[in-house]
């Protein structure tokens, strides 16, 4: 593809965007398959920074490949935060989801998207955009729970969801979704290695 | 009676309905407001002709009302009563949105979609991509019940109860195929003059009608009174 660097080729083109919706909209149904499992117990809620990030790195691995210029990520994260929204997850998150899309960009530029290290990284980082589905337990942790009782969850159910997720483990859970992002891109990697690049997709 | 909307009046709709599943429901009155908010694109669907997603909306939407108001407290204990909360706590919670979302999305073309956000000044990257991820969805579905057939057909159905393989069985080739179809996708796109130097034209004009404004002053009053009867009374 080109690799010209003067401005006009800079510029984002449709196929990026297409590029951008069809991948935001892969890994969305990813955290939406995963989010499913976590109304059975809420131990799964906080393992969603295990499972999402090792399942979407495959499909985010693959974006990585096609990702050339600036903007891309940053945009994918600003998605994320409207389908977040209008799914009714609320909007507390989308301040994170953004800016760790527009740090996972910075970071992945600065290998000029192609350093395989820069990659992982930037992965990891954008992984983060999983714990925005944590912000109304803990901003608003006491009416949150209230709301979860009137909305007819159980009492048990919201002990262990407040004991798993807490301004407390917040810390553990951004920094296991951290190393796990990491994890599952050197995993999709090798996956999409194996798939993509000897069937020549990529 | 086929009945035009603006895109931005569909739009509207969904901000209202997204922000108001997110203040749960606390009493009898609230609940009554937050059903009467579920019906309105239940009504359109049926405006629409779509009877059958309109009728199975209604369907689950009611049953989980009738479980999480009939069995469900915050002494239920037990799996079943969690799988049943898990179940009704989904649907109740996010119907509203889910549904006005489907709506949406199968009542706007593209091309509309594309010339509301035009006029509301929303940068054209944004909107081609959240144009091809509404697009997209119905896409994702069809490919992978395409690939369950397959896999059915070769006699695999879970993978073997492997985790891992059940999720590159089915993730790998939905990639494949979404890549094909985003390569033609652009293609398309491209042919029919998108991301061009000039400014893109509308054959179909944008007009806030009645009707439009009727669903306004509705989808506002809901939250206004959402508002005010849970933080302010």
């Amino acid at each position: 593809m080109s690799t010209d660097t003067n401005d006009k080729t800079n510029r984002l083109k449709p196929k990026d965007f297409i590029t951008v919706g069809i991948f935001t909209a892969i890994l969305f149904v990813v955290e939406f398959a995963c989010g499913m499992l976590g109304y059975i117990h809420p131990f799964i809620v906080a393992s969603y920074v295990v499972m999402i990030p090792l399942v979407g790195a495959v499909p985010m691995m693959l974006f990585y490949t096609k990702v050339e210029k600036f903007g891309m990520i940053t945009i994918m994260s600003v998605l994320l935060a409207i389908i977040m929204f209008v799914t009714g997850m609320g909007f507390l998150g989308a301040p994170l989801i953004i800016l760790s899309g527009v740090i996972a960009d910075l970071i992945a530029k600065s290998g000029k998207y192609k350093s395989f290290k820069k990659t992982v990284i930037s992965n990891g980082i954008f992984s983060l955009w999983i714990c925005a589905n944590y912000f109304p337990v803990i901003v608003s942790a006491d009416s949150y729970r209230k709301d979860l009782l009137d909305g007819g969850y159980s009492a048990e159910y919201c002990n262990n969801l407040f004991m798993a997720i807490n301004y407390k483990t917040i810390g553990v859970l951004l920094i296991l979704c951290f190393v796990f992002g990491c994890i599952g891109a050197v995993i999709g990697k090798a996956i999409v290695r194996k798939h993509f690049e000897k069937a020549g997709i990529v | 009676m086929r009945l035009k909307l603006d895109p931005r009046t569909k739009l509207y709709m969904i901000l209202v309905v997204s922000a108001v599943v997110l203040m749960s429901a606390t009493t009898t009155f609230l609940w009554t407001v937050r059903i009467i908010m579920t019906l309105i694109p239940v009504i359109l669907l049926v405006i629409e002709k779509r009877y059958s997603s309109a009728l199975w909306f209604a369907f689950l939407y009611t049953v989980a009302l009738i479980v999480t108001f009939m069995f469900l407290s915050e002494e239920s204990t037990g799996i079943f009563k969690a799988l049943l909360t898990g179940y009704s706590g989904i649907v109740v919670q996010f119907m509203p949105a889910l549904i006005t979302a489907w709506y949406v999305v199968r009542t706007t073309k593209i091309g509309e979609f594309m010339s509301a956000m035009q006029k509301m000044h929303v940068p054209d990257g944004i909107t081609i991509s959240l144009a091809v991820v509404m697009r997209f969805f119905p896409t994702i579905r069809e490919e992978y019940s395409a690939i369950s057939d397959a896999m059915k057909m070769r006699g695999i159905s879970l993978g073997g109860g492997n985790a891992v393989k059940m999720v590159e069985y089915r993730m790998i080739p939905l990639l494949f195929s979404c890549v094909n179809i985003g390569d033609e996708l652009s293609a398309a796109a491209i042919t029919r003059g998108l991301g061009g130097e000039v400014k893109r034209t509308s054959v179909g004009e944008l007009r806030l009608r009645a009707a439009d404004w009727l669903l306004i002053t509705a989808f506002t009053a809901v939250a206004v009174l959402f508002v005010i009867f849970k933080y302010i009374l």
